[in-house]
């Protein structure tokens, strides 16, 4: 929004550039001349949206950031239901929350292409289970498309519009963090102008799915899902590769009753094995994941012995290949996750399938640490625990939560929610208790509150996450007379995820002011009577305030607010001005810790010259939480008006 | 071609990654590049797997696998060491981050010195003061360039010097490009005086 440059994703058919799995599928959507874009921002997979959103205006189509995913989805529904190409991203556990509309939309068709991206988390780099889309796609009955490089995200991105006009189906394109995150090689293809042209036409036997009508549509879907099916064998991306001494030859000329079935990414894993270990064998490299393209792979199979399932997350294409070879009579030997070759969690990589290979061929792929290599990750590596950033205000929030509860004498519960503030659970400011799913942290509160329970019970959810789904649980709060202290963390912005607007930032996807979210009037509205709004750098006034309303029957609301010290920093940064930073008094210092025992900022470092101190790290903000934590009044700001709170930009010097 | 560039959050390692990778695409060359960043803030452990040439499959390089390092800091040198093929290149920037968990004894950092050795065991290693490179050639933000520089001093890298050079012009705000320039040639210097140095000891 702020600097203008040319995006990457606008370059000539025919260009060859470094795009991220995630670029590559925002391009595809442009070349398939997607119309309404719709996300609610989650890693891995946010980009896709933010790199839409950088060219929506420019280029006249729409993409917007909504509350959350179940929105999102009926967004992107409702446009393809109007008949223009319509896109909804989501991270894996956003298809939870899509999965009431989608398991209608399947029934209802569609009427343009309607495509959802999922980035499943195998290893979950930052999720909070492992759950695999495809379940889903089989519950709802929508064909899953599986990329396995940059240059696949894009045409299979653009492709999977076409699959689903084919078939009238929404279509899931899941990618994992290792696509989305990952960079490659793309070769662009043409950028096709969105045509902004929808209309719904009424079709109430088609849309309106009351049982009378959506009952006979039952059959219709099972006819287009078995269509699918037919569809996959005939997809070139669904494709038998021949290996002999490690190097694919043309079909037809390697005779070999050994054969695998890899998805995704683990395709080039297993083309990696192979070509070290020169082994001759069948792989069947799977674009369509749902449904399995059954009569290539019953071909496939009769021609094997053994067939080794190389896949991500759970045994899908094992399960359902496995029935297909009962169903046909296939006498082969079929071998993955259930018999302990493919391990059944996290992500896989060249090593796991070569210890799978290995296994098999006793031959050797993994290249074993050796005693220099054990002795460096025994005795050297150690993990580093993530901490908030400097200068943020959930540090502040977190503290003047955990003091109140020590004054009181209690540990009390805090229920916690799913965003940036999580790096608060860590020591020392282990500042929640939970953290399941977005927008748990009220109505579990709640749940608590009602258990009997005589310590104080307190939640914590930040404004986007209350947006999306903490809204319902406070309403319930009050309708329920719950005896919860709520927090809202408010820094009007979506921070976790890379800071993607939320209602309260003013601003949408496509630049336009919207004017900002009244979160206290919203809780207001949700009957709550007591709703405090402090700054979080305040936290004497915090800490009192929460002392109080513990001791209130019925649900309180403490709006905590103070912006993001990243976005602080990069506004001030762009207006070219600078920045306080807390200094040491060597004098005063005993080299205590207390300090960074309360609060520990990513700012603190350590000095032993010419005594044990705290030293403050240059990319300390000048939040000033710190000056209050010292007993011995060793930290100050220099130059930092009084009680001027949170990072604060110095004013101007005035040129002579 | 595998290669191994790490650090904390704040080093540069996606944006290093990505100025070889252009540099790479502009050479003619397929690439592939994982980049590791759950938690990429201020810190906090980053890195990317660069694989170049033909035989780069997909983006994770096998253990033990790979031809040269690029580490902005010790602790995460060795924390990827095992990616690397016995007698890689490593190019080292020997300017610790110690987080505050450290301090808190909720981690620990290692001894420098022992992180050095350790890796030397195994590794060709080359270890440039490039923080303090970078801070002669204008600004500790270019310790990345340094770094660079070295790497593209040591012949490792199948991309031309000047290729190099142009796509971390593209890269960097045009007014810092003399900057840069600077720090690049001061990585390469660093390189040879290393060279200078090796063939002293040897001779």
């Amino acid at each position: 929004m702020a600097m203008k440059k040319k995006s990457k994703l606008l370059g000539g058919a025919g260009e060859k550039v470094l795009l991220t799995g995630n670029e590559a599928v925002a391009r595809g959507c442009l070349e398939a001349g997607v119309v309404v874009a719709a996300a609610y921002p989650g890693t891995p997979a946010s980009t896709i949206m933010e790199r839409l959103g950088e060219v929506a205006p420019e280029m006249g189509f729409h993409a917007e950031f909504s509350v959350n995913e179940a929105v999102a989805f009926e967004v992107a529904a409702g446009g393809a239901l109007a008949g223009v190409r319509s896109l909804m991203t989501t991270k894996m556990l956003g298809v939870n929350l899509i999965a009431d509309a989608l398991t209608v939309i399947t029934v209802t068709g569609v009427r343009a292409g309607l495509v959802i991206v999922t980035a499943d988390d195998p290893q979950q780099f930052s999720s909070q289970c492992a759950e695999d889309t495809r379940f889903f796609a089989m519950l709802a009955k929508a064909p899953v498309l599986e990329p396995g490089d940059g240059q696949e995200a894009k045409d299979m991105a653009k492709y999977a519009f076409e699959l689903s006009e084919q078939l009238e189906l929404p279509v899931f394109l899941r990618i994992t963090p290792r696509i989305c995150h990952s960079s490659f090689d793309v070769e662009l293809g043409e950028l096709k102008a969105p045509k902004r042209d929808g209309r719904f036409i009424r079709d109430p036997k088609r849309f309106v799915m009351i049982s009378t009508y959506s009952r006979p549509r039952q059959k219709i879907l099972f006819e287009k899902i078995e269509r699918a099916s037919r569809i996959a064998d005939l997809n070139p991306w669904n494709r038998i590769y021949d290996f002999q001494n490690g190097k694919i030859v043309g079909k037809g000329q390697v005779y070999n009753t050994f054969g695998m079935i890899a998805s995704g990414l683990t395709f080039p894993y297993v083309e990696e094995v192979l070509e070290a270990t020169g082994l001759s064998a069948k792989v069947l490299k799977l674009a369509t994941t749902y449904p399995l393209p059954e009569n290539l792979i019953t071909e496939f199979l009769r021609e094997m012995d053994q067939v080794l399932i190389v896949e991500e997350n759970d045994g899908v294409t094992e399960l359902q290949t496995r029935a297909l070879a009962q169903r046909k009579r296939i006498n082969v030997r079929i071998m993955g996750k259930d018999e302990g070759l493919i391990p059944r969690s996290g992500e896989l990589n060249p090593d796991l399938v070569g210890k799978a290979v290995e296994k098999i061929f006793g031959v050797k792929f993994v290249e074993e640490l050796t005693e220099p290599y054990l002795e460096a990750e025994k005795e050297l590596v150690s993990n580093r625990v993530p901490a908030l950033c400097a200068g943020c205000p959930h540090r502040a929030s977190f503290y003047a939560i955990r003091e109140a509860l020590r004054r009181k004498g209690h540990g009390g519960a805090i229920m916690g929610d799913r965003g940036c503030y999580n790096q608060g659970a860590y020591e020392p400011l282990e500042g929640m208790d939970t953290c399941i799913c977005m927008g748990a942290s009220i109505a579990m509160a709640s749940g608590v509150s009602h258990s009997g329970t005589n310590e104080p019970v307190i939640s914590v959810i930040g404004d986007g996450t209350f947006y999306h789904a903490g809204i319902p649980s406070l309403l319930n709060a009050v309708h329920n007379r719950s005896n919860i202290t709520s927090f809202i963390f408010d820094n009007s912005i979506t921070a976790m995820t890379g800071h993607q607007v939320n209602p309260g930032t003013g601003v949408n996807l496509m630049g336009d002011h919207t004017g900002f979210a009244n979160l206290k009037k919203i809780v207001e509205a949700c009957g709550v009577e007591r709703v405090h709004v402090i700054n979080a750098f305040d936290t004497g006034k915090l800490i009192d305030t929460m002392l109080e309303e513990i001791e209130q029957p019925g649900p309180s609301v403490i709006i905590s607010r103070s912006p993001c010290a990243l976005v602080v920093e990069r506004q001030v940064r762009q207006r070219k001005m600078t920045l306080y930073r807390a200094e040491v008094d060597l004098e005063k210092c005993i080299g205590c810790k207390v300090c960074m025992k309360k609060i520990g900022c990513p700012a603190f470092g350590w000095s032993s010259d010419p005594k044990e101190h705290l030293e403050i790290l240059p990319h300390c903000n000048g939040c000033g939480l710190c000056v209050e934590m010292c007993p011995f009044g060793a930290i100050s700001v220099p130059g930092k008006r009084e009680g001027a709170l949170g990072i604060t930009p110095k004013p101007r010097e005035v040129r002579k | 071609m595998n290669i191994i560039l790490s650090g904390v959050g704040g080093n540069g390692v996606v944006l290093t990654s990505r100025i070889i990778a252009e540099a790479a695409i502009r050479e003619g060359i397929k690439v592939r590049l994982g980049e590791v960043h759950g938690l990429a803030m201020r810190g906090g452990t980053v890195v990317s797997h660069l694989r170049l040439g033909p035989d780069a499959k997909g983006p994770l390089v096998p253990l033990r696998k790979a031809d040269i390092m690029l580490s902005f800091e010790p602790l995460e040198a060795i924390r990827q060491m095992k990616f690397l093929k016995q007698g890689a290149k490593v190019i080292i920037n020997n300017e610790p981050f110690v987080g505050v968990d450290a301090h808190l004894g909720l981690s620990r950092y290692p001894d420098v010195c022992r992180v050095i050795d350790q890796i030397q065991k195994t590794q060709d290693l080359v270890d440039v003061p490039a923080t303090h490179l970078a801070l002669e050639a204008g600004g500790a933000v270019m310790t990345n360039v340094v770094m660079l520089g070295t790497l593209s001093a040591s012949r490792e890298l199948p991309i031309r010097r000047e290729v190099l050079i142009d796509a971390i012009k593209s890269r960097v705000p045009p007014h810092t490009i003399d900057r840069n320039i600077r720090a690049f040639e001061l990585g390469e210097k660093a390189f040879q005086e290393w060279e200078a140095q090796r063939a002293c000891r040897n001779g």
